[in-house]
């Protein structure tokens, strides 16, 4: 018997946990930092957490290319799989990338209408069956809220949990006092969780700034190993 | 040197199918006066493209087999090779890949780089040919060659930069700006052939110098000299031309011409870029390996002096015969010659010699180093080398894939039966991907090829040229069959039936190998004889021929060899392999044994409304979407689907989507056939073996 839960320890996990009731169906999560962080890390941690649960996946990119995301997830598997031991990973890996499909969205000023019909395409004609879509690289700095609202009424309609990178850039200060970044301000109510990542002292932090109704920032005991990018206990 | 060499010019016109290649090569022949008409593809007029001079080709509006055509263009002579486009002929492609010395890759200014400019793109990196490109069909709603000229840059990872910018476009497409010499170009008289040079529109010259700037930057990346001329302001056109013919010639760089070879506009200046930045035969190195001196490789001279060393990549039944197309590398090629073929290594002397236009051809009496011919009456298969008496070369043999599907296929009657033979032996001989075999079970012929339009070509040309009527079976596909884990065996094989006996004892074990076969001998202390262990080793991979689940060929095993026993007077080569046998058949069923099947990777470009369509009739397909690019009109989804679920979707996908999708499919990998499809197929195996013996 092949196994194929990651272990409830496993500390994607223990970041859901951390979240009450974790994200849900009909919202949407973001995890904000500056390029190079990690954000990408933990997106595709989550997404290879419901991977291993059976379900299914969209990933979606506004990147150049698709074999980077794709090396990515390889990455990220490979390290996961050593740090939970599994047996017969090839296996498992065949199995759970079936249920994971990458959408790529080139243009520049590609029109999120057109991401969910995409998406629609996908899920209701191609009979997909994802609950969870992450979102990679939309940009935050164009006027986008209505944009965001639109994610959010899709997934409320179909159900789905929606998880965004977002990139900041610019110069300091990024956030406020509360620890939410900037940028995200005008999005505050379609976002249902924020967490930030934290450079300190070599280390990746995870914060929560935003869960559900609550907007404070609490300090998680949960770090990116600087080496594989797994999310690990500090 | 001859001068005659730096005029040559041996050209290929690579392309994504329907971007308008074939129209663009009738062009050329029409503007180099090769043919007094144009007609256009898919037979608008009844006559179809003179290229695609095959009658199924004509049929389908495609090109399948390569040929060649020689044409005159400013004092210059250039053989034209035309590609196929489709992939299940790839095999076509680059076997004038590489006796090409540049190429022109075409692309549509509306789809820009698809999937198979991708896999076109790969083969001319791989085969290091020099490229231009042409952005055709300007008039088209929708063009956009700046567009495409980015998605070369960023898509195929050329440093390119346009060398022309359009006069309108769609409709209103009028002629090009020529950003080296700065002068509007015009096309005019009834089919374009009087060329005009103008001044710029007024409206055009920001424009033209923002992008004249561009391609300096570009070129000046790759060359110091013109870096530096441009800085002190003393470029000139002939500087800036030898700074991009040796930059297009190192494939450090991709010149892009735009046009519409269907309205007659912009073929001229893309002629005189071939002239003046592909490269002739002797700036393009060949190596040969020479078969004398462990195949150390040698660089061959384009001088006609030097011995002959000549490729034939390609064979043809004409009318007249078998007519064989040879690129001379070295040396030249005379009437009468005395020449050496070094695989069949026979002798033959030099008959007949032409030169191939696309429909008719001109006898010759010698031709030279660079030269692309075609010779009657030689008996070679595609892929050999001639040499002068003396060499012993042989150009590197080209890659072939493996055959993924085959079909069993039955004359019906005895007529036809004679010349299936003749039909099949030809086929085999042009074509390396195409195979056969008779089926020594179910007596059938069996052929073998890359894909089912693959097969489908094969038997239109027998029934077509051979007037064979054959019957076909279903499509077979490849499958294969592999061991999971590690079993023992211990076998022995004895044998007393008066006379010398047989015994011989081995024992080991099998595990899963990621190659396809490996043995290793671990036998200690002699107790099998050192002379047996090849006997061992020759058992074993006797049993690969044919697993027991489905009598598939077996890959993936590796065969430890551990311990024996032998008899100094029963043993011998013939009881050590029957051992083997035997213990490979011990072991293979206790190593849980499973069955793989072919897996393509399926790439398929569709207008995005269709694209839930596509997503479900691939998953319908037990196929796994890996991506789905889109780009705001088109979505391009790949996908890995087992072959044996593709077999007719080329149509179903062209009734979805009303004809306007399309998808490339090649080899990928074999993967395992899920458990319930597995035992359904053994199930028809064994049923089918009863029925046999019955």
């Amino acid at each position: 018997m092949v196994k194929k839960n990651l272990s409830s320890k496993s500390p994607v996990k223990l970041l859901e946990k951390s979240i009450t009731g974790g994200l849900g169906p009909g919202n949407l999560g973001v995890f904000a930092s500056r390029k190079g962080v990690g954000k990408t890390a933990c997106l595709v941690q989550i997404a290879l957490n419901r991977l291993f649960d059976g379900q299914g996946v969209i990933h979606v990119s506004y990147a150049s290319r698709v074999d980077y995301i794709i090396a990515w997830y390889e990455e990220m598997f490979k390290n996961l799989a050593s740090s939970e031991s599994l047996q017969q990973a090839m296996d498992i890996h065949d199995e759970i990338i079936r249920r994971r499909v990458i959408m790529n969205f080139r243009q520049e000023g590609m029109k999120t209408e057109q991401v969910l019909k995409g998406l629609e395409a996908l899920l209701v004609q191609g009979n997909f069956p994802a609950r969870t879509i992450i979102v990679d690289g939309f940009n935050f700095y164009m006027p986008a809220a209505a944009d965001v609202q639109l994610f959010k009424q899709f997934a409320l309609d179909r159900q789905l949990e929606f998880w965004f990178s977002c990139s900041l850039r610019g110069d300091d200060p990024l956030f406020d006092e509360r620890g939410i970044p900037l940028v995200l301000k005008d999005y505050l109510g379609s976002f249902d969780i924020i967490f930030t990542l934290e450079n300190e002292r070599d280390r990746v932090r995870v914060n929560l700034v935003k869960d559900h109704d609550r907007l404070s920032l609490k300090k998680l005991n949960i770090e990116l190993d600087p080496q594989t990018l797994l999310l690990a206990k500090a | 040197m001859d001068a005659r060499l730096h005029q040559m010019r041996n050209i290929g016109i690579s392309a994504h199918i329907d971007s308008g290649k074939t129209t663009l090569t009738e062009r050329i022949l029409y503007y180099c006066k090769k043919i007094h008409r144009m007609h256009e593809v898919k037979g608008k007029e009844g006559g179809g493209a003179t290229m695609d001079y095959m009658e199924l080709e004509r049929e389908r509006g495609i090109t399948i087999t390569s040929a060649t055509t020689h044409v005159s263009w400013n004092h210059h002579s250039i053989n034209i090779i035309d590609t196929p486009g489709h992939v299940d002929f790839t095999i076509e492609v680059e076997r004038s890949l590489r006796v090409l010395d540049g190429a022109i890759l075409v692309l549509c200014s509306v789809g820009g780089v698809q999937s198979q400019t991708l896999t076109v793109d790969k083969q001319l990196k791989r085969y290091k040919v020099p490229v231009l490109a042409f952005i055709n069909k300007l008039d088209r709603v929708g063009a956009n060659p700046f567009k495409v000229k980015d998605q070369i840059v960023d898509k195929l990872g050329r440093r390119a930069a346009l060398m022309q910018i359009p006069i309108g476009l769609e409709d209103n497409f009028q002629g090009v700006v020529d950003l080296i010499s700065l002068k509007a170009i015009y096309f005019d008289g009834l089919n374009g052939e009087l060329v005009r040079e103008a001044e710029i529109p007024a409206e055009l010259r920001a424009e033209a110098r923002h992008y004249r700037e561009e391609l300096l930057d570009s070129v000046s990346l790759t060359s110091d000299e013109l870096a530096e001329a441009l800085l002190e302001n003393k470029a000139s056109p002939e500087l800036i031309r030898q700074a991009i013919r040796q930059a297009t010639i190192r494939r450090e760089f991709t010149p892009v011409f735009i046009g519409s070879a269907y309205r007659n506009k912009g073929v001229q200046p893309l002629l005189d870029g071939v002239v003046d930045y592909l490269p002739d035969p002797s700036e393009v190195e060949n190596i040969a390996l020479d078969l004398d001196r462990q195949q150390q490789p040698v660089v061959l001279q384009a001088d006609p002096a030097l011995p002959c060393v000549a490729y034939a990549f390609k064979l043809e039944e004409g009318p007249y015969g078998q007519l064989t197309y040879v690129r001379i590398y070295q040396g030249a090629l005379k009437k009468g010659d005395e020449l050496f073929n070094t695989r069949s290594r026979q002798k033959f002397k030099v008959g007949r010699l032409v030169r191939m236009h696309a429909d008719h051809m001109e006898d010759i009496t010698e031709a030279m180093a660079g030269d692309i011919i075609a010779l009657f009456g030689v008996d070679f298969a595609s892929g050999d080398t001639i040499c002068s008496p003396g060499l012993n070369y042989s150009l590197t043999s080209i890659y072939v894939p493996e055959p993924v599907i085959s079909l069993a296929i039955e004359p019906v009657d005895k007529i036809s039966s004679d010349r299936l033979s003749r039909a099949l032996s030809r086929f085999t001989k042009e074509d390396p991907t195409f195979r056969t075999y008779l089926d020594p079970e179910s007596r059938q012929t069996i052929i073998q090829g890359m894909g089912e339009l693959h097969l489908d070509v094969y038997l239109e040309r027998m029934k077509r040229e051979y007037k064979v009527e054959v019957t076909t079976g279903q499509p077979q596909v490849a499958y294969r069959e592999a061991i999971t884990s590690r079993a023992d065996f211990d076998y022995i094989h004895k044998k007393q039936t008066g006379g010398a006996g047989q015994f011989a004892r081995v024992s080991g074990y099998l595990e899963p190998f990621e190659g396809s076969y490996e043995f290793i001998n671990e036998v200690k202390s002699g107790h099998i004889p050192r002379e047996f262990i090849p006997s061992c080793d020759k058992g074993f991979q006797a049993s690969l021929k044919k697993g027991q689940l489905m009598g598939s060929p077996i890959i993936g095993v590796r065969v430890v060899l551990s311990d024996g026993q032998f008899h100094p007077v029963d043993s011998s080569d013939l009881a050590f392999q029957l051992a083997a046998q035997g213990a490979f058949k011990q072991a293979y069923k206790k190593a849980r044994p499973q069955l793989l099947e072919p897996v393509m990777k399926v790439v398929v470009e569709t207008p995005s409304e269709y694209s839930g369509s596509v997503f479900a009739s691939l998953n319908q397909r037990r196929g796994i979407i890996v991506s789905s690019i889109e780009t705001g009109l088109y979505s391009t989804i790949e996908a890995e689907v087992p072959l044996s679920e593709m077999f007719g979707y080329s149509t179903i996908l062209r009734s979805m989507t009303q004809g306007k999708a399309e998808f490339t499919m090649e080899f990928l990998k074999y993967a395992r056939v899920p458990q319930n499809l597995a035992e359904e197929l053994m199930e028809k195996h064994r049923q089918k073996i009863e029925e046999e013996k019955k």
